[in-house]
């Protein structure tokens, strides 16, 4: 066992530092090359370099993050005829016996990456989150305060970028990535590279973005429409480059998360047989898959606006500014149930477990996510309802949007059909799920004045929009989220954050959230825009209200993200085996789950919600005693 | 059993006070986005009915989370009760479906209806008469919305094409606005009137709209149009009687008649400056 680690073993074993340098470099190549062998005026006026150079720069940059951390050493490997890695190498790579230092590093097992994306995800919520602080402050008063007109547009725009990059996969990126594989049967995904690059773009994605604050910022917000966009500084280069490699993540995601769960499933496993939350993941895979490329294709043409001079977005060249806002938006109302499907699928398969009975409606449920899928795809005008758009098309577009709360609605029925009559467990997750329920109704109804045409005349692009987004994503998904961490990090750490304490964390998010948009919510029906560093002076009580409550909002996440460090990390409880006493796959395997999840393959029999039998969900092998005595 | 039986009564009659109450708070409270204008007034009332279904829903649909939470809620340490095994029941299933698809599919006639009968615009005039147009006894008087970084400026064809700093309107009067840009995309936000459209450089955006209360109103850019967005907002907008009306065109082209000669001649769209394009 004492034989050298061979080179496999120690390009990867030092991937990250070996990515940084190789973001330099590439960052250096592409800047230099972008900026003097590509024939360009435009970025002469400013001193930190041109378009060109930076978009080039930054995308060498991400190449040579990706070849330091590994992910070329197989096929260069290959092409040069060397040695197969040895199987002592492959699991090396695959993360086994890695103790903390295979967090750091490129591996291609799901469930390192499924944590890696864990603290990735929750990065972005906290730093997302401080720029949420700063724009609140400067809004306590209705004229520029602590924040130039610049600087506070960057923070907006920092702030709701972060925020979509960690919504995204907040859902899909640990517990998708974590669980999945384990809950079909299989001991690893179809894709592990891909898996892991779908990771590892994250990184990159983000220091891209917040260096934005070093090229001058930008002035758009996150839907970064053009022309603004053609007229922005350099820092508009960032958030083209980042959003692009988020895109990308959610693409090839999706397209592994496809392959996964329609190729991989064990024996037995029939699709009506799929944990809901597998069904929410392929849904979503499918949204990704297929609205990613029009982000990528709409942020590739202004980065073509922006270095080569085409015009796509620009009216005085020919172009138009709609392209931008079709294709963003065909992109962007998937992207919002992206963030949803895997919350609802989650939240469905918490539910059985703390009522201790059958989820009621399993096929209308799955259903219910599919029609939310394929509606997703016709609703995006809804964003254009006062863009000048062909308003013939309008009554469609509101039709559409409103029949999304027919299998949204389904959604709502099955937890209260699992609920009736059920002796449910008051645990700490189902709190998290009940603010769930009560905060995403709040976001569909306020949905609902925003889907009809004339109402929508006066709400759009006020708060009142920017407060039904908060309450479907931040109420909706990231209360997900929280229940989901609280109820899945036994499994996935082996330490508990169930305390007492946590409770009171669970009001007090609670309370706060709800105090801060109910204020926004207001502030828009009375005629506040979104995005805006002044506003008219009789808006100002209900402001500082929402200012007030936004900060017990973001003191009572940093109890929540301070609870878990100190209970993971300092306290170190060891949690149950299966705390909740779920029949649920993932919690019948060993905690730490080895690192190809099975020995042998289980056998599925059926959904894991049998609670009022007990009946196994999974043939687990030998130690069943199902054929002993044959 | 009898327990739940009254539980039941209990929650239903609270969600019946609150539902009822709520509505009729509703029908007295002040609505967005108020009563200025023909479109404002119809926006209103959408937005009432809109309130008005919703609460009972919104509510009803809590009180059935709370009932289920809060009346079956056991503590947690007593783990293993499992309750009846309940997977589903088609009939319910067919019932709710039903019912919200019949919610949605009224909110869509009332809301198409609504659309056409209003005829609110902010479309692009070409495609406008895709929806029947009412027949209007009065000339709508023609106004335009020209955005740019970071204020508006209007026109007015029928005054000789006349451009000023301030949006005074006749009370009244229908009035067509054409909102266009000179650079990026904003959007015109008159509250009060509930006009909201989106300033698009080289189109032409349509909107009509008959002021009925007079008095100053705020204006505002609603659409991100960069650094000082915030800011391009004008509390000085007047709607005013036609002999106020009158005479403050009088003035204004007294004040104007010198530089009339150099405005572009009026049109719809105009190109948009060179120097917004690229970085």
């Amino acid at each position: 066992m004492s034989t050298p680690p061979t080179l496999a073993r120690r390009l990867n074993e030092w991937g990250l530092p070996l990515g940084i340098v190789g973001m330099v470099i590439g960052f250096l190549i592409g800047f230099a090359v972008g900026t003097h062998a590509i024939p360009y005026s435009f970025g002469e006026d400013n001193s930190l370099g041109s378009d060109p150079g930076i978009l080039l720069g930054y995308a060498l940059s991400v190449v040579g993050f990706l070849a330091g951390m590994g992910f070329l050493n197989y096929p260069i490997g290959r092409l040069l005829g060397a040695k197969r890695p040895s199987e002592e190498d492959n699991a090396y790579i695959h993360g086994e016996s890695g103790g903390l230092s295979r967090y750091f590093r490129m591996t291609t097992d799901h469930k390192v990456i499924g944590l890696q994306y864990l603290v990735m995800i929750l990065a972005f919520l906290f730093i997302g989150g401080l720029g949420a602080m700063f724009i609140r402050t400067e809004l306590l008063t209705p004229s520029p305060t602590i924040a130039t007109a610049q600087s506070y547009l960057t923070l907006v725009g920092l702030h709701s970028t972060l925020m979509i990059f960690m919504a995204s996969a907040a859902i899909i990126g640990p517990f998708g990535n974590y669980f999945v594989p384990i809950m079909i049967g299989t001991r690893n995904m179809a894709f592990p590279r891909l898996e892991a690059l779908t990771f590892w773009l994250l990184p990159p994605a983000g220091i891209i973005l917040l260096s934005t604050v070093f090229l001058g910022g930008f002035t758009t917000g996150w839907t970064g429409y053009a022309p603004l966009a053609d007229q922005n500084v350099l820092g508009m280069d960032s958030y083209l480059i980042g959003f692009a490699l988020i895109g990308i993540s959610i693409g090839l995601s999706g397209v592994n998360m496809i392959a996964t769960i329609l190729t991989m499933r064990a024996p037995g496993m029939a699709l009506s047989r799929m944990p809901i939350f597998v069904w929410s993941v392929l849904v979503t895979s499918f949204l990704g898959a297929l609205a990613a490329p029009a982000l990528i294709a709409a942020v590739m043409m202004e980065v073509f606006d922006r270095s080569y001079q085409t015009t796509f977005f620009v009216p005085a060249g020919g172009g138009s500014p709609y392209l931008w806002e079709n294709l963003f938006w065909f992109f962007g109302h998937p992207e919002v149930y992206i963030f949803v499907v895997p919350a609802f699928g989650l939240i469905m398969e918490m539910l059985p477990v703390f009522t201790r009975r059958p989820l009621w409606g399993y096929r209308v449920a799955v259903g219910g996510m599919v029609g939310i899928g394929l509606l997703s795809f016709v609703v995006w005008q809804h964003h254009l309802f006062v863009s000048g758009l062909a308003p013939s098309l309008r009554p469609f577009y509101m039709f559409s949007t409103e029949l999304i709360s027919v299998p949204t609605g389904i959604i709502y029925l099955v937890a209260l059909g699992t609920l009736w009559r059920a002796r449910t467990r008051f645990t700490t997750p189902m709190l998290f799920i009940f603010g769930f329920f009560f905060n995403f109704l709040i976001g569909g109804f306020t949905g609902v004045f925003l889907s009809d045409v004339p109402s929508d005349f006066t709400l759009h692009a006020s708060y009142f929009v920017q407060a039904h987004f908060h309450y479907t994503i931040m109420g909706g998904e990231v209360f997900a989220l929280m229940a989901a961490i609280v109820y899945y990090l036994p499994k996935m750490t082996g330490r508990t954050m169930d305390i007492r304490l946590l409770r009171f964390q669970f009001w007090a998010v609670f309370i706060t959230f709800n105090g801060t948009f109910i204020s926004l919510i207001s502030v828009g029906i009375l005629g506040m825009p979104r995005r805006v560093i002044s506003y008219a002076a009789y808006l100002q009580p209900l402001n500082v209200s929402a200012t007030v409550f936004a900060y017990g909002l973001g003191l009572s996440m940093t109890l929540f993200l301070g609870i878990l460090l100190w209970e993971v990390f300092i306290k170190q409880r060891v949690a149950a085996a299966n705390p909740w006493e779920s029949l649920g796959v993932e919690w019948q395997v060993p905690t730490p789950v080895p690192t190809f999840n099975f020995d042998r393959l289980p056998v599925s029999w059926s959904l894991p919600y049998d609670y009022d039998t007990g009946k196994p969900a999974a043939d687990f092998g030998p130690a069943v005693p199902a054929f002993s005595g044959a | 059993m009898r327990n739940r039986a009254t539980a039941i009564r209990v929650v239903v009659i609270v969600w019946l006070v609150a539902a009822v109450a709520g509505d009729v708070a509703l029908a007295f409270g002040p609505i967005p986005p108020g009563q200025a204008s023909d479109l404002a007034s119809s926006e209103s009332l959408t937005i009432l009915l809109l309130a008005e279904i919703a609460w009972p829903v919104f509510s009803a649909v809590l009180a059935a989370l709370f009932f289920t939470l809060v009346v079956n809620k056991i503590a947690p340490p007593t783990a293993e009760v499992s309750a009846e095994a309940l997977r589903g029941n088609t009939r319910a299933q067919t019932a709710w479906i039903a019912a919200t698809l019949v919610v949605v599919l009224s909110l869509a006639v009332y809301g198409t209806v609504a659309l056409a009968i209003d005829q609110p615009g902010a479309g692009i005039s070409a495609d406008a008469a895709a929806l029947p147009m009412p027949t209007s006894t009065s000339q709508p008087l023609e106004v335009q919305v020209i955005a740019q970084q970071w204020w508006f400026t209007y026109r007015y064809p029928s005054y000789g094409g006349i451009e000023t700093s301030q949006l005074v309107l006749p009370v009244n009067q229908k009035i067509e606005f054409h909102i266009t840009s000179l650079d990026v995309v904003h959007s015109f936000w008159f509250y009060a009137l509930g006009v909201k459209a989106d300033a698009v450089p080289l189109n032409d955006n349509v909107v009509t709209a008959t002021p009925t209360l007079t008095g100053t109103y705020r204006i505002q850019c609603a659409e991100l149009c960069g650094l000082w967005h915030g800011n391009m907002a004008d509390n000085t907008a007047m709607v005013v009687s036609s002999s106020d009306f009158a005479a403050w065109m009088q003035q204004q082209t007294t004040l104007d008649a010198p530089v009339m000669k150099y405005l572009l001649p009026y049109s719809h769209t105009y190109e948009p400056s060179p120097t917004v394009y690229g970085s």
